[in-house]
C-alpha cells in the first residue's frame, strides 16, 4: 500500500471519528418532561423566568448557588438551581437556557445562557431628557 | 404629518452612493467576465473602470453613515439604534460597524482597498481574478439594499430613516412633534462594545477576512484558465499577508475577551470565536501547500480545496454570525435582520461554483505519480496542513451543530463542558503540529539522512526535555498530555531558535519563517501554561460551610467578601475597601496585600473591577487584572448589589443620668462614669474644645462588652457639637447631645442598624501563569510573516 493511501485512510477514519466523537459528547434540547424522564443525562432547558416565584440568592452562605423557578416552552415550571452566582440583570432576562440535569424534583443547571431583551425588538422611544416617551 | 428638521438630503445621498456601488458592481463583474472569455482589452477596461466608480460609491457609503452617526441624525435609524447623545466621541468608529449594516460596510470597504492596490500590481490575471472580486462585492452590497422583491426583503439599508423602518412610532408622543428631531435620543451603543478593543479589533479581523478573497479569486482564476500552477505566485504573498493580520485580529478578539469581557480566560471555544479560527487555520494549510507547490509541486486538489475553502468558510462564519442561527448558543452572535436566505444564497453559491469547477477540472490536473520520500520536507509540510485541516473540521463540526439542527431536524447542542470537550480533541492535535513544526525546518526537500537529522535536533531536544522537566516540576504537572505538550511547544520554540542561529545564521531575508515559527511555539506554550495551570484562587476559601447543604458543589469558583473583611486567597490577603460611583461606573476597590518580613499585611496592589451601568441594555461588569510579567491576576465582579440599600436604622433618644442603662433592640449600654479630660487628638478635636467624655460598657447579643466613648464638644465657648462613637461590628452608633445642669441628666442619641446588612461583594479572582508568553508569541509570529512577506516582494 501507498503512503498517500495510508494518508487518505487515516484522515477519513479521524474525520469521522471526529464526527461521531462530537455527536456523542453532545447535549440535546428537551423541555422538563424530558429533562426529569432521563435525570442521567444533560440538557438544554429553554424557557422564561417566572417572576411571581422565590429567587433567593444568599451569597453569605453560598455565593455559588442561586435559586428560581423557569417555565418551559410547554409551561411546566420547575424549580432550579443554578450552581454559579446569580446573573447581573438577571430579573431583565427575556429568555433562558440552562444546561444541567434532573436531579429528584430540581434540576440542577451548571451553564446559563440569558438573552435580554435585546434594542432591536424593543420597542422604546427615548428623548434627550432621557424620558421614556 | 410635516416634520421640520429632518436631513432627508444626506440619506438621499447615500442611497445614491449605494446604487452606484450596486450597479457598477454588476457591470465590472459582467464586464471582466466578457473580458475572459473573448479575450479582448476594451472589456477589461470598462470592467476597470465601473470597479473604480464602485469602489468610489462604496466609499462614499462609509463616508455617509460616518457623517450621519458625528452629526447624531437620530432620524436615521442606523443612527437611532446605535448611536445616543450622551456617547463619547471615542467610540463613534465601534457605532459605525455596532450593527450588521455597519459591518458589511466595513468589509466591503476593505474589499475595495485591497481590490484597488491589488489592480495596481495585478498583470495578466486581472480580468479572472478582478471578475471574482467585483462578483463578492455585488453580493456584499445587495445585503445593503433594504429593497422588496415581491415580498421578500432584499437587504437592510442602513440609510433608512426611523420612522420608516418603525412605522409603530408614528403614533408616539414624540412623533406628534414636528420638530422631534430636536429631542429624539438614540438608543445607544452596547456597553460591552463600549471599549477600545471594540475600535481596533473588528477592522483588523475584516482586513484579514477581506485579504482571504485575493487567493481564492486567483484560484478559481487558475480552474477557469486551466493554469494550475501559475495563479500561486502572485496569490502566495496576499495568503500570508492575511495570514499575519487574520491572526493577529483573532487574538486581538482574544485579548478583549481577556480585558474586558467575562470570559474568565482569552479563550472560551464561543462559536463566534470559532468561525474566525478556522478559516485562519485552513488559510495557514493553504499558505503552505501554495509554498511546496511552488519549490516542488504538491497535490492540487488539496491546494485548490484549501486555497478555496478558506473564503468559502470565511463567508460560512459571516453566515453563522449575522443570520442569527447561533442566537441560543453564542454570547455575541448579531440578532436575526430576516437576512438568512440571503447569506445563504450567496454562500451555496460560491460552494457551488468552486466545487463544480473543482470537480470539472479535476480530471485535467496534472499527476505527479512520485510518492513523497517518508523523510523529507514535503511530505511533513502536507501533515501539517491536514493536521490543520482536521483540527478545523473538528472545531467547524461542533460549531456547527445549531446549523445541522436546522437541516436536518436533529436536535444537537454543545455540551457544558465545551472548554474540555475542545480540549480533548485539539490538544493531541496541538501536540502534532508543534511537532512537525520543531522539525519541518530541518527537513531537507526531497530526502534526508534520519541520522543525520536527529544529530541536529539532538541539542533543541535535550534543552527542550530539560526545560519541560523543570517546568513540569515547578509547577507540579502530572498529566502526561500537557507535559507533552509543553515539550513539543518547547521544541518548536527551540528548533527553530537554532534553525535561525545556525542555519539562517543572519541571512534576514530567510529568517521570517523560522521566527514565525518560534511565535507560534510561543503562542501555544503561552496557551496551554496559561489555561492548564490557571489557578481560581477565589475557590474553596469560603468561611461558611457549604458541605451541609447537602449538595456536590464542584464550581465554587466565586468568593463572598464583606467590606473591609480580609480574607486569603492563595497567597493574596485580599480586601473589599468599598466602592465609588463615577457617572455610569461603579467602581470596586479590591486590595491584595502579602505579609512582610514582621508579619504586617502590606498592599502589594489595587484592582478596580468596576460595573457600568446601562438601565437601557443593562448592566455590564468589567474585570480589573493586575499584570506581572510571569503571571496575570484577573479579578471580577459576578454579583454586587448596585442599588442603595434602605438602611434599616433606627434612632431613638434617651436622657439619663450616671449609672443608667440604654436598652436598645439587641443590646443594652451602661453609663459608667464621664472623662472630664478625654484625648482630643486622635478625635480631630483642638486643644481649646472643651470636651465631656460619656464612657459606656455596651453588650451585645452574645454577651461581650465593648468600651465606647461619645464626646460632648463646646468649641469657642459658642457652640456644642458630640463626636459619636460606634461598634461597627454590633451596629451601633451613639452621640452625646447635651447635659441638662437642672436634673444632672445626660442627653444621648443611640443609632441602630443591623450590622448583618454590611456591603459585599461577589467576586472571582484567577492568576494566569505565563500569559505574557502567549502575546509575545503572537508579536513574534506577525513579526515573522511580515518579514517573510516584505523579502517576497523585494526579491520580485
Amino acid at each position: 500500500m501507498k503512503k498517500t493511501h495510508i494518508v487518505i485512510v487515516v484522515l477519513i477514519a479521524v474525520l469521522i471519528g471526529a464526527m461521531i466523537g462530537a455527536i456523542n459528547d453532545s447535549s440535546s434540547y428537551a423541555n422538563f418532561e424530558e429533562a426529569f424522564e432521563n435525570p442521567e443525562s444533560e440538557f438544554h432547558v429553554v424557557g422564561k423566568l417566572v417572576k411571581e416565584k422565590e429567587m433567593i440568592y444568599d451569597p453569605i452562605t453560598n455565593p455559588d448557588l442561586f435559586s428560581f423557578w423557569l417555565k418551559d416552552v410547554n409551561g411546566v415550571e420547575r424549580k432550579v438551581l443554578l450552581h454559579k452566582s446569580k446573573p447581573q440583570d438577571f430579573e431583565r432576562s427575556e429568555q433562558i437556557v440552562l444546561i444541567g440535569n434532573a436531579n429528584d424534583q430540581i434540576f440542577e443547571a451548571n451553564e446559563i445562557l440569558m438573552k435580554c431583551p435585546s434594542k432591536y425588538t424593543d420597542g422604546e422611544v427615548q428623548s434627550k431628557e432621557s424620558a421614556s416617551i | 404629518m410635516e416634520y421640520i428638521g429632518e436631513h432627508l438630503l444626506i440619506g438621499e445621498i447615500g442611497n445614491l452612493f449605494l446604487l452606484i456601488a450596486f450597479a457598477f458592481g454588476i457591470l465590472s463583474t459582467a464586464s471582466y467576465f466578457i473580458a475572459e472569455i473573448k479575450g479582448k482589452e476594451d472589456w477589461r477596461l470598462l470592467g476597470r473602470y465601473s470597479f473604480w466608480i464602485h469602489s468610489a460609491g462604496v466609499i462614499g457609503m462609509v463616508a455617509t453613515l460616518f457623517i450621519m452617526i458625528f452629526n447624531q441624525y437620530f432620524e436615521y435609524h442606523y443612527v437611532w439604534q446605535h448611536s445616543s447623545t450622551e456617547l463619547p466621541l471615542r467610540f463613534i468608529f465601534s457605532c459605525f460597524w455596532e450593527g450588521i449594516e455597519g459591518s458589511f460596510m466595513l468589509w466591503m470597504f476593505w474589499h475595495v482597498v485591497v481590490a484597488n492596490i491589488l489592480l495596481l500590481i495585478i498583470r495578466n490575471w486581472e480580468s479572472p481574478v478582478m471578475a471574482v472580486i467585483a462578483s463578492v462585492q455585488v453580493f456584499l452590497t445587495s445585503m445593503l439594499l433594504g429593497i422588496y422583491i415581491l415580498e421578500y426583503k432584499l437587504g437592510s439599508n442602513p440609510f433608512t430613516v426611523l420612522t420608516r423602518e418603525h412605522p409603530d412610532f408614528v403614533n408616539l408622543p414624540i412623533f406628534q412633534m414636528p420638530d422631534y428631531t430636536s429631542v429624539l435620543d438614540g438608543r445607544g451603543l452596547n456597553p460591552l462594545l463600549q471599549n477600545y478593543w471594540m475600535t481596533i479589533h473588528p477592522p483588523t479581523l475584516f482586513l484579514g477576512f477581506s485579504l482571504t478573497m485575493i487567493p481564492f479569486a486567483y484560484a478559481i482564476a487558475g480552474l477557469w484558465r486551466k493554469e494550475y500552477t501559475a495563479w500561486v505566485k502572485p496569490a502566495l504573498t496576499w495568503t500570508f499577508v492575511g495570514i499575519g493580520i487574520l491572526g493577529i485580529g483573532i487574538l486581538m478578539g482574544g485579548a478583549w475577551a481577556y480585558e474586558a469581557l467575562s470570559f474568565g480566560g482569552f479563550w472560551a471555544w464561543d462559536p463566534v470565536e470559532n468561525a474566525s479560527l478556522v478559516p485562519w487555520l485552513i488559510l495557514v494549510g493553504a499558505g503552505h501547500l501554495m509554498l511546496l507547490q511552488r519549490k516542488k509541486g504538491t497535490s492540487l486538489f488539496s491546494l485548490f480545496l484549501l486555497t478555496t475553502l478558506s473564503f468559502i468558510l470565511i463567508q460560512y462564519s459571516s453566515f453563522l454570525t449575522k443570520s442569527g442561527v447561533l442566537g441560543d448558543s453564542s454570547v455575541h452572535s448579531f440578532t436575526d435582520l430576516g437576512m438568512t436566505g440571503q447569506l445563504a444564497i450567496s454562500l451555496i453559491f460560491y460552494i457551488v461554483l468552486t466545487a463544480v469547477l473543482i470537480f470539472w477540472r479535476w480530471k485535467d490536473f496534472p499527476k505527479t505519480e512520485k510518492e513523497d520520500h517518508l523523510w523529507s520536507r514535503e511530505f511533513w509540510m502536507f501533515m501539517g496542513a491536514l493536521i490543520l485541516m482536521i483540527s478545523a473540521f473538528q472545531i467547524e463540526f461542533s460549531t456547527s451543530f445549531p446549523v445541522i439542527n436546522k437541516i436536518f431536524g436533529t436536535n444537537l447542542a454543545q455540551s457544558a463542558e465545551r472548554v474540555e470537550y475542545y480540549n480533548k480533541w485539539q490538544l493531541p492535535l496541538a501536540i502534532i503540529l508543534s511537532a512537525i513544526i520543531a522539525i519541518g525546518q530541518f527537513l531537507k526537500y526531497k530526502k534526508t539522512d534520519p541520522k543525520e537529522l536527529f544529530k541536529k535536533l539532538a541539542l533543541s531536544i535535550s534543552v527542550s526535555l530539560a526545560l519541560t522537566i523543570a517546568t513540569a516540576f515547578s509547577f507540579s504537572i502530572t498529566n502526561p498530555l500537557i507535559s507533552l505538550f509543553i515539550f513539543t511547544s518547547l521544541f518548536a520554540v527551540l528548533a527553530n531558535l537554532d534553525y535561525l542561529v545556525r542555519i539562517v545564521s543572519g541571512k534576514i531575508e530567510h529568517a521570517g519563517s523560522s521566527i514565525a515559527h518560534i511565535g507560534f511555539g510561543l503562542i501555544m506554550l503561552g496557551a496551554v501554561i496559561s489555561t492548564s495551570q490557571s489557578d481560581i484562587i477565589s475557590e474553596n476559601t469560603s468561611l461558611y460551610d457549604v458541605s451541609v447543604l447537602g449538595q456536590d458543589f464542584n464550581n465554587n469558583e466565586n468568593i463572598l467578601l464583606m467590606k473591609d473583611d480580609t480574607l486569603l486567597l492563595g497567597e493574596y490577603f485580599v480586601c473589599y475597601r468599598g466602592k465609588e460611583k463615577e457617572g455610569i461606573f461603579v467602581r470596586y476597590e479590591v486590595d491584595y496585600m502579602q505579609s512582610n518580613e514582621n508579619g504586617e499585611l502590606e498592599s502589594m496592589f489595587t484592582l478596580y473591577p468596576f460595573v457600568q451601568l446601562n438601565p437601557r441594555m443593562g448592566n455590564v461588569a468589567e474585570p480589573f487584572t493586575q499584570h506581572y510579567l510571569d503571571r496575570d491576576i484577573y479579578t471580577h465582579i459576578t454579583y454586587a448589589e448596585l442599588e442603595e440599600r434602605e438602611k434599616s436604622e433606627e434612632i431613638s433618644e434617651h436622657n439619663i443620668n450616671l449609672g443608667d442603662t440604654i436598652f436598645g433592640k439587641n443590646t443594652f449600654l451602661v453609663l459608667d462614669s464621664l472623662n472630664r479630660n478625654p484625648r482630643k487628638d486622635n478625635r480631630g478635636l483642638t486643644e481649646n474644645d472643651l470636651a465631656l467624655g460619656a464612657n459606656f460598657t455596651l453588650f451585645d447579643v452574645q454577651t461581650n462588652s465593648h468600651q465606647i466613648q461619645p464626646l460632648f464638644v463646646i468649641r469657642d465657648k459658642q457652640y456644642s457639637f458630640s463626636v459619636p462613637d460606634s461598634v461597627p461590628d454590633v451596629g451601633i452608633s451613639i452621640s452625646f447631645d447635651g447635659i441638662d445642669p437642672a436634673t444632672e441628666s445626660f442627653a444621648f442619641k443611640l443609632k441602630e442598624s443591623d450590622p448583618k446588612y454590611q456591603e459585599f461583594i461577589v467576586m472571582k479572582a484567577i492568576i494566569f501563569p505565563w500569559i505574557n508568553v502567549l502575546w509575545v508569541g503572537c508579536i513574534i509570529m506577525a513579526l515573522g510573516t511580515f518579514l517573510a512577506v516584505y523579502h517576497r516582494i523585494k526579491r520580485r
